[in-house]
């Protein structure tokens, strides 16, 4: 019992982390129709950076925000130069320039940094806490922590401010926010702000856990696509379900399934997109057809 | 003014004005060029020619600069984000202003316009009727306070009784805050009644232009023109 709970803790740790993730494709997917498939790679060279910060002597909690902002501005500045001129492009084009854009960060990685694997520092220590009589290590509280500041913290922007209402407008609505006055080319770029500022964050939190090198993420990408396709691909609070439920299940399956172990896990996160593709496409909270009869 | 879609032309030479606080009729059938001369204004569609809004030059400025200069447009289909709630859509109304106190007694105002929309301020949009959308999009515009209004089609599809009221809210407005319409209508006739200035588009030219008065009781016209 003890230990299925700390699996599911665990679990949880690793869930706000592809939650994060998934939250940066639902960013983009909204706001153009579209999944980012450098979303992850941008995640990674944000880590670098800030692993170059930390090799600095960069104290940990100045590093974060500091990448944060840096990753933030790099969204930016890769939205005006990459995606605005194809901006109406088939999606077809879109997608090759989106995994064009993930190869050339990733060599642009192994360039500049190289292809060893870094351990990357974790704020927290490998301590544990008793709760409920299980073991639940600092690192995971902290990284269910930050990953929870970070949702609430988008959330509020979304919903409570009129720049994210504006964002929300243009996202869905860009010719109909153009007669209110929103500049809605500019919100599209801080749309891939943000999430590329909230990618950043679990590129960091996940680095401790796997090392840091070019291709770190490209597991984690998979499993905040699982996520996002199972909270329903358009919908922020559907990719935070999406990726505890994922974040859990795959722990529970790579501990207690058969066979499963640590190499097979990637393979349920496939399973899960497959099974939701073909029970319910839309996810558990894709866009809910609210029409009058 | 001329203006179209790629290659094809919709108006070829309209020309037209629109005073202060005067209400202007444009009227025409289907395909005339009465939608694609709103969008024109607004920057949705590519032109050539001179507009002028207060003396300044519409040319190359982009929707977002143009609307920033005084102008509501309520296009065809009501321009309602459907994503949002009824009252997300009417903040947005009030994006580009600034003055709290202004925007909080103009949100008074347009529920006293419109009841229905401070009962359903917290349903999403989408679950309107088409009647209470146009409502919607008919207070988001009087909230942007606009010196000028342009309206494509506010009776499309909407009951009679909801389409005077519509029309009753029109005229208060254009006569206490002396806000000027461009009124894009089918319905001819309730579209004269509202105006004092018409003109009648025919394949992307001015046909006929006068007085609404006038128009209404020219028999030639009415026939040829209005289909009433």
């Amino acid at each position: 019992m003890q230990e299925l709970l700390q699996q599911v803790l665990s679990g949880i740790a690793s869930g706000g982390i592809y939650a994060s993730l998934a939250l940066a494709l639902v960013l983009i997917y909204n706001a153009m129709g579209l999944v980012n498939f450098a979303q992850g790679e941008m995640a990674m060279f944000a880590t670098f950076l800030a692993f170059t910060l930390l090799g600095r002597g960069v104290s940990y909690w100045v590093a974060l925000p500091i990448t944060i902002a840096i990753a933030f501005i790099g969204g930016i500045v890769i939205q005006r130069v990459v995606i605005r001129p194809v901006e109406r492009a088939p999606v077809l084009t879109l997608v090759i320039v989106t995994l064009g854009l993930a190869t050339l960060i990733n060599g642009l990685a192994g360039f500049f940094f190289g292809y060893l694997q870094h351990p990357f520092p974790s704020p927290f220590s490998v301590e544990t806490i008793d709760i409920f009589g299980a073991a639940a290590s600092f690192q995971d509280l902290g990284v269910i922590g930050v990953s929870a500041v970070v949702l609430v913290l988008v959330y509020l922007l979304l919903q409570r401010t009129t720049l994210g209402l504006a964002l929300r407008a243009a996202a869905h609505h860009p010719e109909a926010s153009r007669l209110l006055g929103i500049r809605v080319s500019w919100m599209l770029a801080l749309g891939w702000g943000l999430a590329s500022a909230v990618g950043a964050v679990s590129g960091i939190m996940v680095a401790p856990i796997l090392l840091l090198e070019p291709n770190m993420m490209q597991t984690v990408i998979i499993y905040a696509f699982a996520a996002a396709v199972l909270g329903g691909i358009e919908s922020p609070l559907g990719a935070v379900i999406g990726g505890l439920i994922v974040g859990v299940t795959v722990n529970l399956a790579g501990a207690y399934l058969p066979g499963v172990g640590g190499d097979l896990q990637l393979a349920v996160a496939f399973a899960i997109i497959i099974a939701v593709l073909v029970v319910r496409p839309n996810g558990l909270l894709g866009r809910r057809a609210v029409r009058r009869a | 003014m001329s203006a179209g879609y790629g290659q094809t032309r919709v108006l070829h030479g309209v020309s037209m004005s629109v005073g202060d606080g005067d209400v202007v009729a444009l009227l025409g059938a289907n395909g005339a060029g009465k939608t694609t001369t709103l969008r024109a204004i607004t920057g949705g569609v590519r032109w050539d020619g001179i507009i002028n809004f207060g003396g300044r030059s519409l040319h190359r400025a982009t929707t977002e600069a143009i609307v920033r200069l005084g102008i509501a447009h309520v296009p065809e289909g009501r321009g309602v984000l459907t994503e949002l709630t009824v009252e997300e859509n009417l903040r947005l109304g009030a994006y580009l202003r600034r003055d709290g106190n202004g925007i909080a007694k103009d949100y008074d105002r347009v529920f006293g316009y419109f009841p229905i929309l401070r009962e359903r301020r917290k349903l999403s949009a989408s679950t309107l009727s088409g009647g209470e959308q146009q409502m919607l999009a008919l207070a988001r515009a009087l909230l942007m306070r606009p010196k000028l209004l342009l309206l494509d089609e506010p009776s499309l599809g909407l009951a009679p009784l909801v389409v005077r009221s519509i029309f009753d809210i029109i005229r208060a407005v254009n006569e206490s805050d002396h806000v000027a319409v461009l009124l894009v209508e089918q319905n001819a006739r309730i579209a004269l009644d509202l105006s004092s200035r018409a003109y009648v588009l025919e394949v992307g030219r001015v046909a006929v232009e006068g007085e609404s008065a006038n128009l209404k009781n020219q028999e030639s016209v009415r026939r040829s023109y209005l289909g009433y």
